[in-house]
């Protein structure tokens, strides 16, 4: 077993597509980090005029005003919540002036609670978010808001109490760590998904072209699939070699970041945000991957020796992978249970950090039930591979 | 030549290939209807009300004393107060149905938007507001159901209006699903070398021979988008064949639904034929299925990854392939903006389709079926 498994392996390496495959993949992550990551344009950045200038008009109106019976109800409301905000906004800018990072993260975690409960319960038509939200067409800025605003305000918190280094690019998320966890947040799980599914496709189909060979092998239909879907496993986590250049020069340009960063995790059930550190993050994503990885590869083991077609292979994997578009409708958690989809995972990060079940007002989509949903699917798909492999008069060529 | 084809599809005809193609367009018809069916169906309303949201959001951007007369009172907060009112107008004509009004108010709305392109520090409020392109679009569709007196559909579930949003879809997907799908036309041959030396008609015959059945295939799956289609009319009626739809082509125009379906339908086919005849030439050049559906992707992305290669070489096929996008104007949004029209995308493919022609007539002979 372990000479056939070598012999794939060499067969793995040295094939053209799959080098194509890493070579792309090191083209993007190059790509990324070089030209797209420095534009990163954060909505909620550390802007010190933007928050002067809020300072400043509203200290104006404050002490220039003169409240009596006849005040406006709505500049009564305004007197009574811009004291407090002021006094955040105040914290804030004081604490950049003296480069106290602890304290403007303190100051702002306060800034962006109070503001989000400002904004969200008792400013609704009143009081906006930051206007990046409302770009033409967002319908759902509000929302789009309350979660950033939470997350910011969680994330503030976790900076404050946590003991690791902080500086202005951990605050507008800029470090190579912190960018693996916004294109985890991103596309990049579709793209390793991708990756996972054209380095399968062929790995049993190839055989074709030298039947004689294969036949020679001394080993069983079931454990060379076995071998093959173990092959294609380590080569989709070899992806990460071409990635990591890209995240190398990230790490370069602006710090590596800490394992111990917060990342914030939201929770349907409890409509609030609880933390876990960076490290944690990305262990339940690889875990959640490395799931999605298995299910694609036991169903494409398994399309290969029913199907027998490549092209068959490429369209039913993609279309696992992206059926979430399909029937995706902000909130539709709540009325159909989309969490025994498999493809409702897709989007691995946000499973994780719970911004699938903000979305779909469910508290379904947990990386638990991913998992389970994951392991289920998987275990169907090999166990009928298992079977159609050791019926009696199958051909594994054919 | 005629029994070539014929054998050829005798061939054709069974592959796996081919039926899992036809069950993947059938899928993308059904499941698009049934996205379009979950998605609200007040989509229109929803839209004006994030609409107002946007603009409410850039009002904050200005001080409240701007507002006033003895201040220094921006125009361009003017504009965005009175342009906030004619989205609420729009979007109350739309709850209490009076089509009319949402018109009149939406030419208002287009002309003060077009006014405040030029305003000072129009770019602090830019992303909040439609760009100018889509502005323009608005105005001549409003400015023609105004003259026409049609009023707005909220329908998109009948038959015409789903056609019409199927072929925008398309326009991205279309040149991935013909690459995914003739990406190794040719690799079965570099296999059966003999076999194919054996026939009795040249080379470069037998591949033409060969991407006509596969755009034969390409035919199918276009009457099997109409014929999956059908169902519709049973169900919601036809819709209107003549409900217009803004396009640019060098200038900005209006044009029906079917006109719009007819042009679609022209690119899809040049695109086909495109995308079928450089998968040969790749699969001559690079004798591997994969590394030919990379190179067509790569080249497929190109334009929006580097931007600037649109306006430096304008006449690159890419640029037409997006043909949804391209009937949006998009290209005019790009830091350098450039006017692609529709007929200069048709003659660069075109020129591009002959010039591959000419290379399978003068280059392909058997010499190249090496067994890889």
């Amino acid at each position: 077993m372990r000479a056939y498994f070598k012999f794939e392996f060499i067969q793995f390496m040295f094939n053209k597509k799959n080098i194509a495959i890493y070579v792309i993949l090191l083209f993007f992550a190059c790509f990324y980090a070089l030209k797209m990551a420095p534009s990163y344009d954060p909505i909620e950045q550390v802007d010190r005029e933007e928050i002067e200038a809020r300072f400043l008009t509203r200290e104006d109106f404050l002490t220039n005003l003169v409240i009596d019976e006849n005040t406006y109800p709505l500049t009564r409301f305004a007197a009574a919540i811009y004291p407090e905000w002021n006094e955040y906004d105040k914290q804030r800018l004081d604490a950049i002036d003296n480069n106290d990072l602890k304290k403007y993260a303190e100051s702002t975690y306060k800034w962006y609670e109070y503001s989000d409960f400002m904004i969200f319960r008792n400013g609704r038509d009143l009081l906006y978010y930051n206007p990046r939200y409302y770009t033409a067409g967002n319908l759902y800025a509000t929302e789009d808001g309350h979660y950033a605003y939470m997350y910011s305000a969680s994330r503030f918190k976790g900076y404050a109490e946590g003991n690791s280094d902080l500086s202005m690019d951990v605050f507008e998320e800029r470090t190579a760590l912190q960018t693996l966890q916004r294109l985890l947040h991103g596309y990049l799980p579709l793209i390793l998904l991708v990756s996972c599914i054209l380095f399968t496709a062929d790995i049993v189909l190839k055989d074709k072209r030298n039947p004689t060979l294969i036949k020679g092998f001394p080993i069983s239909i079931w454990k060379r699939l076995l071998v093959k879907g173990g092959i294609a496993l380590i080569g989709s986590f070899l992806t990460v070699v071409p990635l990591s250049v890209g995240f190398f020069i990230i790490a370069i340009q602006n710090g590596f970041g800490d394992l111990k960063l917060p990342v914030p995790i939201f929770s349907y059930e409890a409509r609030a945000f609880t933390m876990i550190s960076m490290g944690e993050y990305l262990f339940q994503n690889t875990l959640l991957i490395l799931f999605w990885f298995m299910l694609l590869i036991s169903l494409l083991l398994l399309i290969s020796i029913t199907i027998r077609n490549e092209f068959a292979n490429l369209a039913l994997g993609l279309v696992v992978v992206f059926a979430e578009f399909y029937y995706y409708v902000r909130g539709l958690g709540f009325v159909k249970d989309i969490q025994w989809y498999p493809s409702s995972y897709v989007q691995v990060g946000q499973i994780i950090a719970g911004y699938r079940e903000y979305l779909n007002n469910s508290i379904e989509l947990n990386l638990t039930n991913g998992l389970l949903v994951m392991s289920a699917c998987t275990a169907v798909c090999l166990l009928i591979t298992f079977l159609i492999s050791n019926r009696r008069g199958f051909k594994y060529l054919r | 030549m005629w029994k070539l084809f014929k054998n050829d599809f005798l061939i054709e005809r069974t592959n796996k290939k081919n039926i899992i193609a036809c069950i993947a367009v059938a899928l993308f018809v059904f499941g698009l209807f049934f996205y379009v069916k979950v998605e609200n169906s007040q989509k229109l309303i929803d839209e004006k009300a994030s609409e107002y949201q946007s603009v409410a959001s850039a009002l904050t951007k200005f001080q409240t004393a701007d507002a006033m007369d003895n201040g220094n009172g921006s125009d361009l907060y003017y504009n965005l107060l009175k342009q906030q009112r004619y989205v609420v107008n729009q979007s109350m004509s739309l709850k209490i149905g009076r089509p009319e009004l949402y018109l009149e108010s939406g030419i208002k709305l287009a002309e003060l938007r077009a006014s405040a392109f030029d305003l000072e520090g129009y770019e602090k409020v830019a992303a909040n507001l439609p760009t100018q392109t889509e502005n323009r679009l608005d105005t001549v569709l409003y400015q023609f159901m105004d003259k026409t007196s049609l009023t707005v559909s909220l329908d998109t579930l009948s038959f015409f209006p789903f056609l019409l949003n199927l072929f925008m879809m398309l326009g991205s997907f279309w040149f991935i699903f013909i690459s995914i799908f003739s990406c190794g036309i040719l690799i079965g041959e570099f296999r059966h070398t003999s076999l194919i030396k054996g026939y009795p008609v040249s080379f470069d015959k037998y591949v033409l021979a060969k991407s006509t059945s596969a755009m034969f295939f390409v035919f199918i799956f276009i009457v099997e988008i109409f014929i999956c289609s059908l169902p519709i009319i049973y169900f919601y009626g036809i819709g209107n064949p003549s409900y217009p739809t803004a396009i640019f082509d060098g200038s900005f125009k209006v044009i029906t639904t079917l006109q719009y379906i007819g042009i679609t339908l022209v690119y899809m086919i040049f695109a086909a034929i495109f995308a079928i005849l450089l998968s040969l030439i790749l699969n001559v050049l690079l004798k591997n299925m994969y590394l030919t559906l990379f190179v067509q992707l790569l080249l497929f992305i190109a334009p929006s990854l580097f931007p600037a290669l649109v306006s430096l070489v304008p006449f690159n096929p890419f640029n037409y392939m997006n043909f949804t996008s391209l009937l949006n104007g998009q290209s005019l949004e790009l830091a350098k903006p450039i006017g692609l029209e529709l007929i200069h995308g048709l003659i660069c493919i075109g020129i591009s389709i002959v010039l591959m022609l000419i290379a399978v007539k003068l280059f392909f002979t058997t010499g190249k079926l090496k067994k890889v």
